[in-house]
């Protein structure tokens, strides 16, 4: 396979995982499969999804580094956006199918909730790495300022792992792997930078 | 104890048809059923079906009802037996009934012991065979803000401990539940100290509302429901109504709840329902009512403070929560 079929079998790839949650989501609402409380379902199903290609956005440049295959980095933009679209519907499912719109007690757990001001605030840091996406937007900001704001990748992740941690009642299992994989990329970025540096 | 009062029934909390119907079915095919379920009794006493048929066909006959939940409709089987924490058979809400296989419940038997004149190690049956079974429909109120409305099948907590008769240093009364990490899959994992423990002050033991339920919409209890004697405690958040017990003791001395042993910050002694004080990560002031849209308004001691709130009579909630 050519260089370029590969990428595009990735792109391929990349779409139907990042979309696949949907469909299920879609399948289970329509068939009264999920369960007692399905607002509350959305909400969970969402946000770990949201989650899960938050990292595996992150961990796509140190794959590039240790495979050198540019079919990861063609796709970068294409992950994250995924990651935006699933953790915005993470917002609007908790808005809609958990408060109900009610936006007096919205806006007061917003501000009153640390597990809520931290998802919001984890949101709000992406919504500067969306708009910077558009490839004419990044050669106007110039590499170096476009990748230093992208940086805050790291931010919204640990903020995002923070607010599945403090809502936890009990079993720390998903909330500790996510913290210890957000962990293990964020020092690889630290000795691969020092690396560079010498 | 005086202050309670059983509310006239009205019309609409008779049972329903289709319940009424289902139990005349349950009772024609019981019928081979409990034969069946009698015999290995007969010849293996205690050990399989030791209490359930004795159970069941107690259950099938006409009990007496009380709607204690303000006329409201009850959550549906459904809703009530699809979305629990029994977090000795896992985390997820769906997980206690997908593994409440994993509990086996028959046979069964209630240790009481402590401060009490007639302690022993009884076979469930023999405790069931000297109580009046009722039904009771309650609001139950999760800490988690999510609550239902569940038609209880059981008798006051008070007539059993009453039989055992608790001497003067009863102070308070502990709650076990099984502790079987060999077959429970969730008590192979230390998320909570196993096993799971529960404590009442004994006059919140001895409330005529406190019930030891072992059926709830006229049948046995579903494992997930914490088969076969669970408490209800109607008043309070639902961690304290301790499921699956083979232990009840009268002590002196106060000892912890499981929770509260894991987070005294979040989960007070007495963890009575109260919308004013809020869960350090969360509001208490509202719920959700499962198989409804929308939220309600928590109410004071879950509705019930009529019936409670002198229990609590010149106590900070604040600080007592």
């Amino acid at each position: 396979m050519n260089q370029c079929a590969a990428i595009d079998a990735f792109r391929l790839l990349v779409l139907v995982a990042c979309s696949a949650p949907a469909a299920w989501l879609g399948w289970q609402w329509f068939f009264g499969d999920l369960g007692a409380v399905p607002g509350e379902a959305v909400v969970h199903v969402t946000g770990k999804t949201g989650q899960v290609l938050l990292l595996t956005t992150i961990a796509f440049s140190p794959a590039f580094r240790f495979t050198g295959w540019v079919g990861l980095m063609a796709t970068r933009r294409q992950i994250g956006l995924w990651t935006f679209f699933w953790l915005v519907a993470h917002m609007l499912a908790w808005m809609g199918l958990d408060q109900y719109w009610d936006w007096p007690w919205i806006r007061r757990e917003m501000v009153e909730l640390p597990y809520i001001r931290y998802g919001v605030a984890a949101l709000l840091l992406l919504v500067p790495l969306a708009i910077t996406s558009f490839a004419r937007v990044r050669q106007a900001m110039g590499w170096t300022a476009w990748h230093w704001l992208h940086r805050l990748v790291y931010v919204s992740a640990a903020l995002g792992v923070a607010h599945y941690w403090i809502l936890t009642r009990a079993d720390y299992l998903l909330p500790s792997l996510f913290a210890a994989v957000l962990a293990a990329l964020v020092l690889f970025r630290l000795i691969d930078a020092a690396i560079h540096r010498q | 104890m005086t202050r309670y009062r059983y509310p006239s029934i009205p019309e609409a909390q008779v049972t329903p048809r289709e319940l009424f119907e289902s139990r005349r079915r349950f009772l024609n095919t019981g019928l081979a059923l409990g034969a069946a379920a009698i015999a290995p009794g007969l010849l293996w006493p205690r050990s399989s079906y030791a209490w359930q048929g004795a159970l069941e066909a107690r259950i099938d006959s006409e009990l007496p009802s009380h709607d204690l939940a303000g006329g409201e409709a009850p959550t549906s089987l459904r809703d009530i037996t699809t979305y629990n924490n029994f977090y000795e058979l896992g985390t997820g809400k769906r997980d206690p009934e997908i593994y409440g296989h994993q509990l086996v419940t028959d046979p069964w038997s209630l240790t009481i012991d402590g401060e009490v004149d007639k302690a022993g190690t009884f076979a469930l049956e023999d405790v069931l065979r000297h109580q009046e079974l009722e039904e009771r429909i309650y609001r139950l109120r999760c800490v988690e803000a999510w609550s239902k409305v569940v038609p209880w099948i059981g008798f006051p907590l008070a007539k059993l401990l009453e039989r055992h008769e608790p001497t003067s240093r009863a102070r308070y009364v502990v709650f076990e539940s099984i502790h079987d990490p060999d077959s429970l899959r969730g008590q192979r994992r230390s998320v909570l100290d196993w096993p799971y423990r529960e404590v009442l002050r004994i006059d919140e033991a001895m409330h005529p509302l406190t019930l030891l339920a072992v059926g709830l919409y006229g049948e046995i209890l579903p494992n997930q429901s914490g088969a076969p004697i669970r408490l209800v405690v109607p008043w309070k958040y639902g961690f304290k109504s301790i499921k699956s017990i083979i232990r009840i003791s009268l002590v002196e001395e106060r000892l912890p709840s499981s929770w509260e042993e894991r987070n005294p910050e979040e989960y007070g002694f007495y963890a009575n329902v109260n919308p004013q004080v809020d869960h350090p990560r969360w509001s208490q002031a509202r719920e959700r009512r499962i198989g409804e849209s929308g939220r309600r308004e928590t109410l004071m001691f879950n509705g019930y403070a009529e019936e409670v709130a002198h229990l609590y009579a010149g106590m900070d909630l604040q600080r007592h929560y």
